[in-house]
This record gives C-alpha cells, sequence and structure tokens, in this order.
C-alpha cells in the first residue's frame, strides 16, 4: 500500500516508507555514525526488570535518555544502581523500533566519585547491617581455652605460617584444624564461606580464624562478599576474622564474633599463653597455703589459750586468792583504821577502852576469809570442767591432726611469726618447721617468688 | 576433650572462690581442712586439663562426594615463599 504511494519531495517524486522501513533506516545510520561513549549523568527511575534487565533514565540538567542494560552486563556490576546516583555508563545508542525511542545501551557502569568496590562495600555494609548481621548482641564471646582451633586460609601463605608460629608458641600443644581456602581471585569468597561451613559441619573446632595477610582493596574482596558474610553468621562456632590491613574494616570483620587487625593478633586473641595460666595456678596454690597456715595458727592459737587455762587451773585459783588477799588486806586496813580512830576518840575521852570488839571484828574476817576461799575454789571448779570438755571437744579439732596428715608449720626463728610469703624470708634465714613430731630447724638455700 | 567436664576457667573461678573462703578466717579448722583438701584438687584437675591437650595439626578437606576428611598436615607448603599472602 504505502509502497505504490509517489509523492513529491524537495523537488522529486518519492515513496513513502512503512513506519518499520523508517525506524529501522534511524537505527541503522545512529547504529552507523556512532561509536563506544562514555556517558555521564544522574540516575532516575531505575528498576530492574522480571527478565533481570536493568532500566533508567540517564539526565543532567537539560535532557535526558533512557537506558537499558542488559542481563549478561547487569552481572559484572558489583554496586547496585539506585536513583540520585551519579554514574559513568559505557555503551552505544541505538533505537528501541518498537517505540521509535532513542536509547542508551549500557555494557559498564562505574560510579562517579567513589571506585565501584568502596561503593559496592558501602552499600553491602548498610544493607547488612540493617538486617542485623553486624548486631553487638549476636556476638559470641570466644573460648577461654580452646582445645582445638579452625583456621581458614590460603595453605601455603605467609598468614598461616605466622599464625602456626604464634599459637605454637603461646600454647605448644594445642590442636589446629587447617580447612584450606582460596582467599585471593575469582570464587575465593564462595570458598572461605564454604570453609567455614565445612569446620561447623565436622564440628571439632571451638573457635573459627579466618583470614589472610595483607593487600589492596582488590586483592582483599573475598572477605567484603555476601557469602562469605552469611557464611559467618550463620556459623555456630565462632569466628576471628584475620584479615592484614589494619587500617581499613573488612564486611568479615563487621559480622564476625571477634575482629583482629592481623592473623598473627588473631593468633594471639584466640590461643592463651600456657605459661601464664600455669604461673597463675601457681599463684593461686601459693596462696591458698598462705591462707592455710594462716587458719591453722589461727586455730592453734586458740587452743592453746584454752589448754593452758586447763592445764593450770592452780593458776586460776592462785590469781583468784591473791585478788581476795588483797581485798581482806584493804578490809581489815579500813576496820583497822576505824578502829584506831574510834580507840584514839575513846582514850581521848576516857582512856579506859580495852580492845576486845577489834578481837571480836578479826575473827568475824577470819570466817569470811575462809567462806571466800571456798566459794573461790568451788567456782574455779566448776570453771575447769568446763573448760576440759570444751577442751576435749576442741581435741578432735587439733592441729596436730593437720600435722598428722604431713602438714608443717614453718615459723621464722628470729620473728617468731608464721611464714606465709617467701617474700618475707631471706636466703640463710633460720627457719623452725613443727611437724607432728618435733621441729626442725632449717636454713633457707634458696627462695622462688 | 570431655564436653562433661567443667570448663577450665569456671573450675579456676571455684578455686579462686576456695582460698578466698579459707583466707576469711571464718571457717573452722575442720571446714578449713576440707576446702583446702578440695582446693589441692582443683590445681591438680586445672594443671591437668592444660597439659591434657594434644598437639596435632591437621587439614580438613572435603573430597568429591562432598564428604569431609581430615590428614596430617605436611609443613613443606610452609617454605614456599612465593606464595605471599
Amino acid at each position: 500500500m504505502a509502497g505504490q504511494l509517489e509523492l513529491s519531495l524537495g523537488g522529486s517524486r518519492v515513496k513513502a516508507l512503512g513506519v518499520t522501513q523508517f525506524v529501522r533506516m534511524v537505527r541503522e545510520a545512529l547504529e552507523l555514525h556512532l561509536d563506544e561513549y562514555w556517558v555521564v549523568g544522574e540516575v532516575s527511575n531505575a528498576r530492574l526488570a522480571p527478565s533481570e534487565h536493568l532500566y533508567f533514565t540517564l539526565k543532567d540538567k537539560r535532557s535526558s535518555i533512557g537506558v537499558v542494560m542488559f542481563r549478561s552486563a547487569c552481572q559484572k556490576l558489583r554496586f547496585k544502581i539506585t536513583d540520585g546516583m551519579e554514574v559513568i555508563v559505557r555503551g552505544r545508542a541505538s533505537l528501541y523500533e518498537a517505540r521509535g525511542a532513542l536509547q542508551f545501551y549500557a555494557e559498564e557502569i562505574q560510579p562517579r566519585g567513589v571506585g565501584a568496590l568502596q561503593l559496592a562495600f558501602e552499600q553491602l555494609k548498610e544493607r547488612l547491617n540493617a538486617e542485623g548481621l553486624f548486631d553487638g548482641a549476636r556476638k559470641r564471646p570466644l573460648p577461654f581455652l580452646p582445645h582445638a582451633v579452625g583456621i581458614v586460609t590460603a595453605l601455603g601463605g605467609a598468614a598461616l605460617r605466622d599464625m602456626m608460629t604464634v599459637i605454637f608458641d603461646r600454647f605448644p600443644n594445642v590442636h589446629l584444624i587447617i580447612r584450606p581456602a582460596r582467599v585471593q581471585g575469582i570464587g575465593a569468597g564462595a570458598d572461605v564461606a564454604e570453609a567455614i561451613e565445612d569446620l561447623n559441619r565436622e564440628g571439632r573446632a571451638q573457635v573459627i580464624i579466618v583470614g589472610r595477610g595483607g593487600g589492596s582493596l582488590e586483592d582483599l574482596w573475598a572477605f567484603n562478599e555476601e557469602v562469605v558474610a552469611r557464611a559467618i553468621f550463620r556459623s555456630a562456632i565462632p569466628v576471628v576474622s584475620a584479615v592484614g590491613h589494619e587500617i581499613d574494616y573488612t564486611i568479615a570483620d563487621f559480622v564476625a564474633d571477634a575482629r583482629a587487625p592481623t592473623p598473627t593478633a588473631a593468633a594471639h586473641l584466640v590461643v592463651p599463653r600456657k605459661a601464664d595460666l600455669k604461673r597463675r595456678l601457681d599463684e593461686t596454690s601459693a596462696t591458698m597455703g598462705g591462707a592455710m597456715n594462716s587458719a591453722l595458727l589461727a586455730h592453734r592459737r586458740n587452743l592453746a589459750q584454752l589448754a593452758a587455762r586447763v592445764r593450770e587451773p592452780r593458776g586460776v585459783v592462785r590469781q583468784i586468792r591473791q585478788r581476795l588477799d588483797e581485798a581482806i588486806a584493804a578490809l581489815t586496813e579500813a576496820i583497822a583504821g576505824s578502829l584506831r580512830a574510834r580507840r584514839d576518840q575513846v582514850l581521848q575521852l576516857a582512856g579506859r577502852l580495852r580492845p576486845p570488839r577489834a578481837e571480836v571484828r578479826r575473827r568475824e574476817l577470819e570466817l569470811l576469809e575462809e567462806r571466800l576461799v571456798l566459794a573461790g575454789a568451788r567456782a574455779v571448779e566448776a570453771n575447769r570442767q568446763r573448760l576440759a570438755a570444751l577442751a576435749a571437744q576442741l581435741d578432735s579439732l587439733s592441729p596436730l591432726r593437720v600435722l598428722e596428715r604431713g602438714y608443717a608449720v614453718v615459723t621464722d626463728t628470729r620473728s617468731g611469726r608464721a611464714v606465709v610469703d617467701a617474700a618475707a624470708v631471706e636466703v640463710g634465714d633460720e627457719l623452725e618447721i613443727r611437724l607432728n613430731r618435733g621441729r626442725l630447724r632449717a636454713r633457707t638455700t634458696a627462695r622462688e617468688i | 576433650m570431655a564436653k562433661s567436664e567443667k570448663k577450665f576457667e569456671d573450675e579456676l573461678k571455684d578455686l579462686e572462690a576456695v582460698v578466698a573462703r579459707i583466707d576469711s578466717g571464718e571457717l573452722s579448722l575442720e571446714e578449713s581442712i576440707d576446702a583446702f583438701e578440695r582446693g589441692i584438687g582443683l590445681v591438680r584437675a586445672l594443671n591437668h586439663k592444660l597439659d591434657e591437650i594434644e598437639k596435632k595439626v591437621e587439614v580438613l578437606v572435603r573430597n568429591a562426594q562432598g564428604e569431609l576428611r581430615t590428614t596430617p598436615y605436611q609443613n613443606t607448603a610452609e617454605d614456599k615463599d612465593d606464595d605471599e599472602f
């Protein structure tokens, strides 16, 4: 139909074209004359079609153009294209024939200002953070004394060598389970993730170190991949990230239960120093020995005091008697003084007083003394019996019983004090060692504090 | 490795609590001695825990069927200096 129409155009007769024909011609002209270009602009209306082709409008202040990026090209994109983003797009212009629309067919997109990797990192970080993968409450404490340590790193790498050196230096008898993984290049992220899963399946490791030595952002990229972050998050065994880069963090660092700046630092973090633990045990044992000695001495002193009183009731009686004597003397003196005063008075008055009353008084006093002594003796006897009962009870708890078990009490000969701290004794000092049977005198030949 | 056993750090705390009790001077002689004996037992157990771990370096590998197995570590790889990462 259209082909049959002949019309005048610029002085000549031309045939009218069909739309399809025209559009195709324009497209071919475009493709013929326009090479590949890099075009800078702002993204708007970005959307991912179910076909996984990416569509958006690229615009600047005056113009805009529709952009399409096919699925195959999208797969190489490391970051997500969002509205408002400034990007540089490589591709060529063509015509979408169905709508006769000009379109830019993108092959590659770079973020403007920051690197693509940096942007991908920020985007993933934000997303995983929002999902709770970095939640501090989820982070588990590392085992205090891990019997088996899982390691995910390259088998021939310096990182493994460094970690093994430090680990065995700190704790010579520890069990390492190494799950080798590629830590760089294509597929490294998936390998690292799989390694973490394998150690979980194997199940003996009580903590896992995931790491490698330092490198560029590209080199360390595996540790910024989502698959690694998810594997760490899912791990039932606590994970320590150890990517040697000191300053920057990787995504793995944010998800891990603990982060070490280098593999060597991770080894320090995960494995305690055996010598330190041994020393702590030795010190605690020594403190306990000292405390026990003090306790023994205190009990012994208490018993000695009681025993002294029980063994010497006479001493107690003597004391009471002495106090009694003093009281009687004071009383006699007081009475005598009073008598003297009265006698003087009477003598002064009559000069014929005899002292029969004084005789009577003295007799009364003697009776009183007898009664007091008897009462005192009875009191002492009652006390003695009570103390004897107490002593019998204490005998079962006697420190001698403790000495029978082989413990000894060590005293400083000069001060007579119990020795509870090696620091209180100098080399050469004489010590007395009290055993179950007998005592020893010993001279200090060496001291260890 | 026995998982039913108490953890090292928990037993260490127990030991320190025992020492504090003896040191408090509030125990009877018999109680002090019981505590002391318990403490000695804990020290022995803790020392044993440090020494009982067996030194071993294994490499975990996955075969084509996806099964895991461990092989002893050969440290020949350590001499390779061209693989630095």
